[in-house]
């Protein structure tokens, strides 16, 4: 995960996060390493992370795909599969 | 220790189900749910306060009566749902109404479902007898006493459908099984304490974003269904078309649009026959 791009993106995607955040923490702290499931969310407030992260990055993800990701660096590497 | 009784009384009801040909132990459960209505008298003052804020009693008498009858209902449908091997596969006992873009997606594989409900006729023999298409996965939310939990669940016809837990360490699980192509059944009429407030009966409700939220997100197509009580061991299943939104970028208005449209229909269903609805829960809070 090198290049600015990678970088401005985590940290779109870090705003997503804390937008939808169910509990307290250092968002600011979230690294590519950190695990989704670290994070909280349950089966619904994942549902509105996915839908704000499409909406903020402007493309159509495959649900599949995504939950099979366990890292937040992997899912900024989906995005970048998909051309966001 | 009320749990142990609880479990004990469960337990001598299924005995009592086991022992009586289907009829009388559907009459029998039906006695059962008279007794109900007369004995908890704060779920029968919510019933008819739901009955007559929902405008399908014009006064108190009539609510009553349509209460009584909707909680012997709710006996019948235990009764009825221990023994639903019997029903399942004869077509004079289901008779069942399926439009041709839902029938499309049963009988794809890779294709999975959202099937929303209520608390409605007898809703989990629709989830059982749609379970012969593709595995329907239920989402329940645990019952306050875990050993007549653990007792319902040993007591339900598996077939391809089993219920699954509303809270679960995988956020992502409700995703899987959709992009699995299994069907996920959800009933949206419970009080949803973070949910939207959506109008049911007129009259502001809050309403789980569930169903929504996955027909948004995954894209997976969805329809509502009903599953009505035409007579003792007899059922009409409906399935509506399917019902898509495409996101405008709204979220809650794509969320209200959806539940909207799954209010309406539920609406609809439970106009025509009042007396097979769970109306003895909390819904407008």
């Amino acid at each position: 995960m090198d290049g600015e791009g990678t970088a401005g993106m985590l940290d779109r995607l870090r705003d997503v996060l804390r937008d939808n955040a169910v509990e307290e923490r250092d968002w600011d702290a979230v690294a590519p390493e950190t695990t989704i499931e670290s994070l909280g969310f349950d089966s619904l407030t994942i549902l509105d992370v996915l839908y704000d992260v499409e909406e903020e990055f402007g493309i159509a993800l495959e649900p599949k795909q995504v939950v099979k990701t366990r890292t937040v660096g992997e899912i900024v590497g989906l995005l970048q599969q998909h051309g966001a | 220790m009320l749990h142990l009784l609880e479990y004990w009384a469960a337990r001598l009801a299924l005995f009592g189900v086991d022992l009586l040909p289907p009829a009388a132990a559907s009459r029998w459960a039906g006695w059962l749910g008279s007794l109900w209505w007369t004995a908890d008298r704060p779920r029968r003052r919510v019933a008819i306060s739901n009955i007559l804020r929902a405008g399908v009693a014009g006064d108190p008498a009539e609510a009553r009566a349509i209460g009584r009858a909707a909680t012997r209902h709710m006996g019948t449908v235990l009764v009825e749902s221990l023994k639903s091997a019997l029903v399942l596969d004869d077509p004079d006992r289901v008779r069942v109404r399926i439009p041709d873009d839902v029938q499309a997606v049963l009988e794809d594989p890779d294709q999975g479902l959202i099937v929303v409900s209520g608390h409605f006729g007898n809703w989990e023999l629709a989830g059982q007898w749609l379970s012969r298409y593709k595995p329907v996965a239920g989402i329940s939310r645990p019952m306050n006493n875990p050993r007549v939990q653990e007792l319902a669940l040993s007591r339900r016809p598996r077939h391809g459908f089993r219920m699954i837990p509303k809270y679960d360490p995988d956020p992502g699980r409700f995703i899987k099984l959709l992009g699995d192509g299994e069907i996920l059944a959800l009933l949206v009429d419970q009080h949803a304490r973070q949910g939207l407030d959506v109008p049911f009966f007129g009259h502001p409700a809050k309403t789980h974003t569930t169903a929504a939220m996955l027909h948004l997100v995954t894209r997976a197509p969805m329809c509502f269904a009903t599953c009505r009580r035409a007579a003792p061991m007899t059922f009409d299943l409906t399935l509506s078309p399917l019902i898509e939104r495409q996101r405008s970028g709204d979220r809650s208005a794509d969320v209200e649009a959806i539940l909207l449209a799954l209010n309406g229909l539920l609406e609809e269903a439970i106009r025509r026959d009042p007396d097979q609805y769970l109306w003895g829960h909390r819904r407008w809070r």
